[in-house]
């Protein structure tokens, strides 16, 4: 049989440009598809950030925008200190109101180490801006065992406004010099 | 609010618009140039290179520039829609074959087009596109209408069927 005259006939023309076809529209889809899936990702202010107190501890650090924070806390023995203002937290959108918590992440020396029983709690207070106590993330000991609190229920902070993070400390009775408790916590926002 | 679509949408849809004529110009292809199916092929595989090119330089081109170059390449792939339609009523004179293309196939393109240009203008700044508005629940008015047309195209070309066979009969 001729080849020339097989490849002529309309069914075997027909089949091969229905094959062209869907192989240039699945392309032409994908490629549009890829494009969808193209996110662009605009550097903007965090809603929430954090500012530094009039309580400010000495030596603690507040990075550049404002998105995360170490602050370097001291317990006395045997007495409660309490850093009245040291840490804002600011909704620095003008117009929406945020939802915050505060969640543990880590905690150093880890439980089970003696080193533990040093302290007796190290606790965070969320108050808004008339002073209010909003949320409390206390974090307790019991021989070497931290007892980290669970997660806040969401804080919603109104626009413009700074609320006050609190601590209290507190470390045990005859607790050794110089001891550190590193402490992770996240700060969860709903934009 | 922004719109679900992109302005490649319009270059997708002219890809596909071009796909279908080949196909159906193969179909028909007796009273059509050999040539003509590939050549629809051609411009299919161009609008191809078109959408890759402009997924590539995204950043470069605007949302202004990318609209209108993916609509020029719709309109091109309509007008040739048109123009099959055209050819088949004067240059060969098949009358009810181009009423029926112009039913199922010119008829329902152009419009649902038209249709998915309107939302994409709607959700852009007015100053910029100077389209009507037509929000994008419409689609069921655009399908109702096709499937109107659709029925009145049958009806008109099963009645004049029915005489010729009738005229037919009694001779």
């Amino acid at each position: 049989m001729n080849v020339k005259k097989v490849l002529s006939r309309k069914p075997l023309k027909f089949l091969s440009l229905l094959l062209t076809s869907m192989f240039i529209a699945s392309a032409s889809a994908a490629v549009y598809y890829s494009i969808t899936l193209q996110p662009a990702v605009t550097i903007s202010e965090a809603s929430i950030k954090f500012v530094s107190g009039n309580d400010w501890p000495n030596g603690s650090t507040l990075g550049t925008n404002g998105t995360f924070v170490i602050l370097a806390l001291k317990a006395y023995p045997n007495a409660t200190l309490t850093y009245d203002d040291p840490l804002n937290i600011s909704n620095t959108d003008a117009s929406n109101p945020h939802q915050f918590r505060l969640r543990h992440v880590s905690i150093t020396p880890a439980t089970g180490n003696q080193q533990v029983s040093n302290f007796t709690f190290i606790n965070f207070v969320v108050k808004n801006k008339a002073g209010a106590s909003q949320a409390s993330f206390n974090y307790t000991t019991s021989t070497d065992t931290w007892n980290t609190p669970s997660s806040t229920s969401y804080l919603e902070v109104p626009a413009s406004t700074m609320w006050i993070i609190y601590v209290e400390t507190k470390a045990a009775a005859g607790a050794t010099k110089d001891l550190v408790a590193t402490i992770k916590i996240s700060v969860d926002v709903l934009e | 609010m922004q719109s679900p679509l992109m302005p490649e949408f319009f270059a997708l849809l002219g890809i596909d618009v071009f796909l279908a004529i080949s196909l159906i110009t193969c179909l028909l292809d007796r009273r059509f140039p050999k040539a003509i199916p590939y050549i629809y092929q051609v411009a299919a595989l161009a609008g191809f290179a078109h959408l890759f090119i402009s997924k590539e330089f995204m950043t470069l081109f605007g949302d202004y520039m990318r609209f209108w170059y993916c609509l020029i390449y719709l309109v091109i792939a309509l007008g040739n829609v048109i123009a099959v339609n055209v050819y088949l009523a004067f240059q060969k004179g098949m009358w009810r074959l181009a009423r029926g293309f112009l039913g199922v196939i010119t008829f329902p393109v152009v419009l649902v087009s038209v249709f998915f240009v309107l939302d994409y203008a709607n959700s852009v700044t007015s100053s910029v596109f100077l389209f009507p508005r037509l929000p994008l629940d419409t689609i069921f008015l655009v399908l109702l209408v096709c499937a109107v047309f659709l029925g009145i195209g049958v009806f008109a070309s099963l009645r004049q069927k029915t005489k010729k066979m009738r005229e037919e009969e009694v001779r």
